[in-house]
């Protein structure tokens, strides 16, 4: 994660509270001049001391560590790079955001907006081009212009029509030029409602921010679906039976499976609910606890999208959706047994998903939130992709960022596993840091295969730290700590330096990082020399490691 | 001498106002709405001169004209096609499916009429001189 430089802040907050440089270094215990290097960030520090002077300036130690800041930093630094601004690295990215906040959350905003504008733009123009609608007004407007064009040349071309003829024509243009009125009008009405129908971005982006900040875990909604658990008495095995049985005694819903409409956010109408019969069971479970959910934890749900960090109506209701899933899993994956299980099965998903009756991706969506200061869990990241690489759901956790703009490294076990749907898939991914994290991912469709149908398909990665390998299952074939069984991954293209990736679908705009120390960058890959030595036993190395795991 | 014209289009006023203009010219014109009517009608009877629409219901400009050129009988008439799309990439389909000229919607008058007169003119010329292709 980003280093926040933190000087100022310091600064900032001794003058605030009235305090001399000499002060605050004789209350902590330094010589005022190493608190002068300290406030002009020239000497990174962090722990024991940041929390003495913390104390000594009776501020929290989150305003001066600029913990909640850290993820700002990130995405200024990502958006510097996927700006392709020269110079701007993660480094000077972590001074701006530790100086100037507010700017920097000025130039995130900016940058959301940017790229809603743009989207927009792409959204119209296709519009222009392929909208049905539109293609039949823009014909009918050159139908009738046509139509109107030519009667009159005919009028004033031919000086000898008849007047019945005469009549007839005028009467023509007449009727055209009304029609071709309308046709105008309804064509701007068309692209006037235009202006509202892509669906930006940003929202989605505030969503996610929120849940980052909340670290994915929401103790009230934790609270109130332990309590609903409660009111339906009942365990683990016939919680989806208790579900389905409260919907139908207690609030009167009729449950009915059948063809479902295809925009599943229509699927409940007022006392219906409608389980598709080609989505899979535990997508059904989750159908029915997600509707119960809203009709009993809607209040608590109501509180938290209440926040100041959702400003608009639209992120608001993405933000209801998140939640109606968080509560969802959160009633059918109890947090201690599901935590207790996950720890004594060393987050097997696929045992855990046999327990709960869950599927990878819902399992893996509740690991991400075993986040209780009491009970946690392994920190994982996750990240959803479809076919085409486009990003959904993303959860950074420290050290490990997950994209939101474009796509993250194509080496990726989430690109992986799409080339075994069904089977899990782990990977020992090396970043050009030397940071090694486990993925594990696996690609899912959610409804069972209908012929002639395209069956919608996502892949889904967790990601963890190496450093928690071994409590995790998947981790053992990589326990041996060989070199040979990592993969050089990257975070995106663009901020990686493996130069010789066969898989590079960008540009990096940074070169190969400086070693601690102060060396000069190793001479540009003088590897590439031996003519498909080094880069295709790499490339080799690669596929074999994307290696499927138990299924 | 009049020759008789084909006009494949599915907008009336159109029709009416082409109608107008050739018999006017002193052509022989029969008119259909969509692009199987169309391919019946040369099968029929082969006209001097067929004005094609691009945006034709059933049977779209294309494939009347693909078809037509795979036609013996019919692979020689000169067509020339009636289009609301301008672009490059459209018209080198166009002559690509063997279009022998273009109108572009909204046409003038004059210019659609001396263009049928020059493609009537090459067509009695090619079958002068050369009687298949």
């Amino acid at each position: 994660m980003t280093r926040i430089a933190i000087g100022r802040r310091i600064r900032e907050s001794r003058m605030d509270a009235g305090v001399t440089q000499t002060d605050l270094a004789k209350a902590i215990g330094i010589s005022p001049s190493y608190l002068n290097l300290i406030e002009h960030d020239k000497r990174l520090i962090g722990g024991a001391l940041l929390k003495r002077i913390a104390g000594a300036l009776d501020t929290p130690l989150a305003v001066l560590s600029g913990a909640n800041d850290a993820p700002l930093a990130s995405e200024v630094a990502e958006l510097a790079r996927s700006l392709s601004f020269r110079g701007l690295d993660e480094a000077a990215a972590s001074r701006f955001t530790g100086q100037y906040p507010d700017w920097a959350n000025a130039f995130v905003q900016l940058h959301r907006r940017y790229r809603d504008a743009t989207e927009t733009a792409l959204a119209l123009s296709d519009r222009l081009s392929q909208d049905p609608a539109l293609m039949e007004l823009s014909h009918a407007v050159l139908t009738q212009i046509s139509a109107i064009r030519s009667f009159a040349e005919i009028m004033e071309q031919y000086p000898d029509l008849e007047p019945a003829e005469r009549e007839r024509f005028c009467g023509i243009i007449a009727d055209q030029s009304d029609r071709l009125g309308s046709s105008a009008r309804e064509m701007i009405a068309l692209l006037d409602g235009a202006r509202n129908a892509p669906t930006p971005t940003s929202p989605q982006s505030e969503v996610d921010d929120f849940i980052h900040h909340c670290d994915n875990h929401l103790p009230r909604l934790e609270e109130a679906a332990d309590a609903l658990r409660a009111r339906l008495e009942t365990s683990i095995e016939m919680l989806p039976a208790a579900i389905e049985n409260r919907l139908v005694r207690t609030h009167g819903l009729t449950i009915r499976r059948g063809r479902a409409n295809i925009d599943r956010r229509d699927v409940r109408r007022h006392d219906l609910v409608l389980l598709d019969e080609e989505a899979l069971d535990a997508t059904h479970r989750f159908q029915l606890a997600r509707t119960l959910a809203d009709l009993e934890l809607g209040d608590v749900t109501e509180e938290l999208v209440a926040d100041d960090r959702l400003t608009s109506d639209e992120s608001r209701d993405i933000a209801r959706r998140a939640m109606a899933n968080y509560a969802a899993g959160a009633l059918l994956f109890p947090y201690d047994a599901f935590h207790d299980e996950a720890e004594a099965t060393r987050y097997d998903i696929d045992r855990l998903a046999q327990r709960f009756g869950g599927s990878f991706e819902q399992i893996a969506h509740r690991l991400v939130t075993l986040r209780r200061p009491d009970a946690q869990g392994v920190p994982f990241a996750f990240l959803r992709a479809d076919p085409a690489g486009n990003i959904s759901k993303p959860f950074s956790i420290a050290g490990l960022r997950m994209p939101r703009l474009g796509g993250a490294c194509p080496l990726w076990a989430v690109y992986a596993a799409q080339a075994t749907p069904d089977r899990t898939v782990s990977q020992l991914a090396e970043m050009p840091s030397g940071e090694q994290f486990l993925f594990i991912a696996r690609s899912q469709s959610k409804r069972a295969p209908v012929y002639g149908r395209a069956q919608a398909r996502f892949s889904v990665m967790l990601g963890c730290d190496v450093v928690y390998g071994e409590r995790v299952v998947y981790f053992d074939s990589y326990a041996s700590g060989r070199a040979s069984l990592a993969t050089p991954v990257g975070f995106n293209c663009r901020s990686c330096p493996r130069s010789a990736c066969a898989q590079r679908a960008q540009a990096a705009i940074i070169s190969a990082p400086t070693p601690p120390g102060g060396a000069p960058p190793a001479a540009p890959r003088m590897d590439e020399a031996e003519a498909g030595g080094p880069e295709s036993r790499e490339q080799s190395r690669k596929q074999g490691l994307a290696s499927t795991a138990r299924t | 001498m009049g020759a008789s014209i084909l006009i494949a289009e599915d907008e009336p006023f159109i029709v009416e106002s082409l109608n107008f203009l050739l018999t006017r010219a002193g052509h022989r014109v029969d008119a259909v709405d969509t692009g199987s009517r169309a391919l019946q009608a040369m099968r029929g009877h082969r006209p001097d001169l067929l004005l094609l629409d691009i945006m034709l219901p059933e049977t779209n400009g294309f494939d009347v004209l693909r078809r037509l050129r795979g036609e013996p009988e019919l692979a020689d008439m000169p067509v020339m096609i009636l289009t609301a799309k301008g672009q490059e990439a459209d018209r080198n389909r166009m002559i690509e499916l063997g279009a022998d000229d273009f109108v572009t919607k909204p046409f003038s008058n004059k210019d659609l009429l001396s263009r049928v007169e020059m493609l009537l003119e090459g067509g009695r010329a090619a079958r002068g001189s050369t009687p298949s292709r």
